[in-house]
């Protein structure tokens, strides 16, 4: 069959297989003449048949089935070994007082052990032998022989240039130091010049406190004693208000009292009792007698004229009648 | 190689010089016109030894006024702010006395008031280390010398009046020392908000410390409180002015001065007059006044004593049982005022106290 199978070198270097699909082969187990049969492949032990994605369970019989038979197996292969031992003979057993003792028989006694006897042997070569130093190698000499040294004061003096070294660390040290110092001083300058101004300020100070002091109490003396002027002549003068006051009320009040009396006398205060009494009671009692006797007269009276009037009312048109009559 | 700060370790060894770092507390220095700003770059990296070695070398380099103004001009100061953050203490302590040399100069130190780092600052004046706390007031205190710094930090005042009365407790004497020169500074410009703080009684404990340096530097708050009329009363109320005028038997020119100081400013209103009067200081100050040292700068030191003792007799003198006791003592006065006394300015003050003590009605 000719192979359809390509496998070649893809376009980037990957490694690509195609081939044809073909028919299974039924191969026999003994290769005796090339005839080539296609085989069923739903006979075929090779082909798996059935749910490929999970492995194949044996169903629990099955299981069951495969101990069993292992089972039997070995059962077998024990009564076979257990055959083959009774088939073999053995010395019979020993007398009752005796014992069976295992013997060497032969020539030459040999002692059987599992012991090994061994015996150790042991070789080493010599370790390093010491090499021995090499001899110095002193080339034979060659050439000019040539020396020389550097004497003192040929480089440099040591002492001219080291000047500005010292120079410039000494000058820095010190150039610092000053600073810090001057820096130092100033501040105690300031600070000697700041006490002196306080001390001064603070004596000044207190002068100003004291004249202030004095100032105050001055004035608050000032004012007391003005305050007590002003009260002084406000007594005197409410004393001079006061006798003024007096002298006139004195005068003003002197005939106070005989014309209180007469007032009191006019509109009569002052009263006799009997005749207050006379006038209170009696007066009225006699004119309300008299008056009520007059009225009873005068009712009289008044009756009287009624009647008179009433008579001559009657008799009027009578005597009128009289007078024409007689006339007639 | 560069050449070594003055300070490190002088091994001149030329072979170890090439490469090697000569200080190993000490970081490499860049030359010229670098130096600054490659030491500043270092100072952000991780590793706090590093930054430690680059702070040691900056505190080198700015002792010279030229990288000082690279410093303050380039606006590095700014990048401090980060590392008084930082929370390695010797980072803190080194930042601190970095600052410190750094306020020695007027342009560093207006850049520094007018930067965010003296709140960071304050913050720590509370650190837990003793030796940051230190610096810390070390440059609070430079800062406070000067007039427009002592204005900024007026808003401090309290907290330093709280720091004053817990450090009591502690025994540290240069902080305390330090904590009063800056609260006298303070003081100077405006005394209320010390006073406001009980700065009286605080202060006032502090006058009998062990230590001359403290009593000096409180008897100077206490003479800059004083010259106000509320302080002095409560001066004389608090009975400050025994503690005073034991001050004036003290051994130190300073305590002594600064304590006559104290007593004339107290001595303005009346109850300090009858109150002094009573305690006898009289005599100590004639006697302060009556004393000549042959040293001229003794003499000189002794200036300021010498004038506040006149101020105070001047004070004295117009209480009418003052100005007995001292018409006595005239000659004494009238000595110190001819010429045969050098300064102006104690000819000026005995004048003054010769006119007031012969003063009539």
């Amino acid at each position: 069959m000719s192979f359809v199978s390509r496998n070649q070198k893809g376009t980037n270097g990957t490694y690509t297989f195609s081939s044809r699909p073909r028919p299974v082969e039924n191969r026999s187990k003994y290769r005796e003449k090339a005839h080539s049969t296609y085989g069923n492949i739903m006979y075929d032990r090779r082909v798996i048949r059935g749910n490929t994605y999970a492995q194949r369970f044996l169903s629990t019989e099955d299981l069951a089935e495969m101990q069993r038979q292992q089972e039997l197996r070995r059962r077998a292969i024990a009564q076979k070994n257990k055959t083959k031992e009774q088939l073999r003979s053995s010395t019979p057993e020993a007398v009752q007082g005796r014992k069976h003792n295992v013997v060497q028989t032969e020539l030459y006694l040999e002692e059987l052990s599992y012991n090994i006897e061994l015996s150790h042997i042991e070789c080493q070569t010599d370790p390093l032998l010491d090499r021995p130093a090499t001899p110095l190698f002193i080339p034979a000499k060659s050439g000019k022989d040539v020396a020389t040294q550097i004497e003192d004061g040929e480089l440099f003096d040591f002492d001219r240039e080291v000047q500005p070294l010292l120079e410039v660390l000494i000058g820095k040290t010190i150039e610092q130091s000053l600073l810090e110092v001057m820096e130092e001083e100033e501040l105690a300058c300031l600070r000697a010049q700041q006490r002196a101004f306080q001390e001064l300020r603070n004596a000044e100070l207190a002068e100003v406190q004291r004249l202030q002091e004095q100032e105050r109490r001055h004035r608050e003396e000032k004012e007391r004693r003005i305050a007590q002027q002003r009260e002084a002549l406000r007594m005197e003068k409410e004393t001079v208000e006061k006798i003024a006051a007096r002298a006139y009320t004195q005068q003003y009040l002197a005939d106070l009292v005989p014309t209180v009396f007469q007032s009191l006398r006019i509109h009569g205060f002052f009263y006799d009792p009997v005749e207050k009494d006379i006038e209170t009671n009696f007066f009225p009692w006699l004119m309300a007698e008299v008056n009520s006797k007059l009225e009873k007269r005068n009712a009289a009276r008044q009756l009287l004229d009624t009647l008179i009037h009433d008579v001559a009312q009657k008799k009027l048109p009578l005597y009128t009648n009289l007078e024409t009559r007689p006339e007639k | 190689p560069t050449i070594p700060p003055t300070t490190s370790e002088p091994t001149l060894d030329i072979s170890e010089m090439t490469g090697v770092h000569i200080d190993p507390s000490r970081a490499p220095v860049a030359f010229g016109r670098l130096a600054i700003p490659e030491l500043f770059a270092q100072l952000v990296e991780p590793d706090a030894a590093r930054r430690l070695r680059a702070l040691a070398s900056l505190c080198d380099l700015t002792h010279d006024p030229e990288r000082l103004y690279q410093v303050v001009s380039e606006g590095f100061l700014d990048q401090l702010e980060v590392l008084l953050k930082d929370g390695d203490a010797a980072v803190r302590t080194r930042t601190c006395e970095l600052l410190h040399l750094v306020t020695s100069h007027n342009i560093a130190r207006q850049a520094l008031l007018s930067s965010p780092l003296l709140a960071r600052l304050s913050q720590l004046l509370d650190d837990p280390s003793p030796l940051c706390r230190t610096r810390a007031h070390r440059v609070m205190n430079s800062l406070a010398l000067l007039p427009a710094g002592a204005k900024a930090l007026q808003a401090l005042v309290p907290k330093l009046m709280l720091k004053l009365q817990e450090e009591q407790e502690e025994k540290e004497e240069e902080v305390q020392a330090l904590l009063l020169s800056t609260l006298s500074c303070c003081s100077r410009l405006d005394a209320a908000p010390a006073l406001s703080h009980r700065g009286v009684t605080l202060i006032g404990r502090k006058l009998s410390h062990a230590c001359s340096n403290i009593r000096r530097e409180a008897a100077g708050a206490m003479m800059a409180l004083s010259v106000i009329v509320i302080a002095m009363s409560q001066v004389c109320e608090a009975a400050v002015l025994p503690v005073l005028a034991d001050l004036l038997r003290d051994q130190d020119v300073d305590v002594q001065a600064n304590a006559a100081g104290a007593i004339m400013n107290t001595v303005v209103i009346t109850t300090g007059k009858h109150q002094c009067l009573e305690l006898d200081v009289l005599p100590v100050l004639l006697e302060l006044l009556s004393q000549r040292k042959p040293d001229v700068e003794e003499e000189q030191r002794r200036k300021a004593l010498v004038l506040y003792s006149l101020r105070a007799l001047t004070s004295l003198a117009e209480a009418p049982e003052g100005r007995r006791r001292l018409l006595l003592q005239l000659p004494l006065l009238v000595g110190r005022s001819e010429p045969p006394e050098e300064d102006a300015d104690i000819r000026r003050a005995a004048r003054t106290a010769v006119n007031v003590v012969t003063w009539t009605p």
